[in-house]
């Protein structure tokens, strides 16, 4: 009987461990080879994350400097657009170009309006991180019962 | 612990362990002049201490790891934590105590020179 137990808890692991390897193939679906810049389709992986009184951002922004990003918020509704132009080096011999230069926008509806004033962008190692704190009015209320 | 306990646990421990890392290739941009070899490699997210760049016998490799810091629950994750792992093969020719390597924003700038014996000679003819 303990042995069988211990037959299911591997037959378990083995799945598990299928599953993680397909979740893996998944998260780079649809990418001609490894992962690439999405900039020729004018879109940049993002990742959105709740915490309890906002949402906390992330982005991929390689090679651009803080000056050619733009934010705009408006509600709940937050454009991030941008440019990256990177000068080609004069007088080299061009092997390969995977990289890619040009514009991209990308606009988002947040679960929830956000306070505009109190947002805050960091541009680290090509990483753009927003901070953006739920507006007041979005945010639940205690009411008490008199 | 009975005899069959231990032999559970031992097939346990023998269960081949995922990488918690997945690999990815980063896109590169490569140019050639008469000086050196000129590589761009974006690597968002990936800090100095994380990455290593290795020339040897011809070969160059380049791996950087990316640890994103993140906090609450995630409502869409399109990237995550990865590694992006390159390697290309490069002459013989390279100057490997000269190459300069620099990171900022997220892009990773690699200048191998050529040695001096690997640049293209002008000759100057005289005239009798």
């Amino acid at each position: 009987m303990f042995t069988r137990f211990s037959d299911i808890d591997r037959l378990f692991g083995t799945m598990d461990l299928l599953r993680q390897r397909l979740d893996n193939l998944y998260t780079d679906y649809g990418r001609p080879y490894g992962t690439r810049w999405l900039m020729d389709e004018g879109f940049l992986r993002a990742n959105l994350y709740q915490t309890g009184d906002g949402f906390e951002m992330r982005l991929e922004v390689p090679g651009m400097e803080k000056e050619s990003l733009d934010i705009k918020i408006q509600g709940n509704y937050l454009e991030i657009s941008g440019s990256r132009d990177q000068k080609l080096p004069e007088g080299y011999k061009v092997h390969k170009t995977e990289r890619g230069n040009g514009t991209f926008s990308r606009s988002f509806t947040l679960p929830d309006d956000v306070d505009g004033n109190r947002v805050e962008a960091t541009l680290k190692n090509g990483v753009l991180y927003l901070t953006l704190p739920k507006s007041e009015a979005a945010k639940p209320r205690q009411i008490t019962i008199n | 612990m009975d005899k069959k306990t231990e032999i559970a646990k031992r097939d346990d421990q023998n269960i081949e362990k995922t990488r918690e890392l997945y690999e990815v290739a980063p896109a590169v941009d490569i140019y050639e002049n008469e000086d050196e070899i000129l590589l761009y490699a974006d690597m968002p997210g990936v800090v100095k201490d994380e990455l290593s760049v290795n020339i040897d016998n011809g070969r160059l490799s380049l791996s950087g790891v990316r640890k994103l810091e993140t906090s609450g629950a995630a409502s869409w994750e399109e990237f995550g934590n990865v590694e992006f792992v390159r390697n290309f093969s490069v002459p013989q020719t390279i100057d490997v105590e000269k190459v300069e390597a620099e990171l900022k924003n997220g892009v990773l700038t690699l200048h191998m020179p050529k040695s001096e014996e690997a640049k293209p000679r002008q000759i100057e003819i005289k005239t009798a």
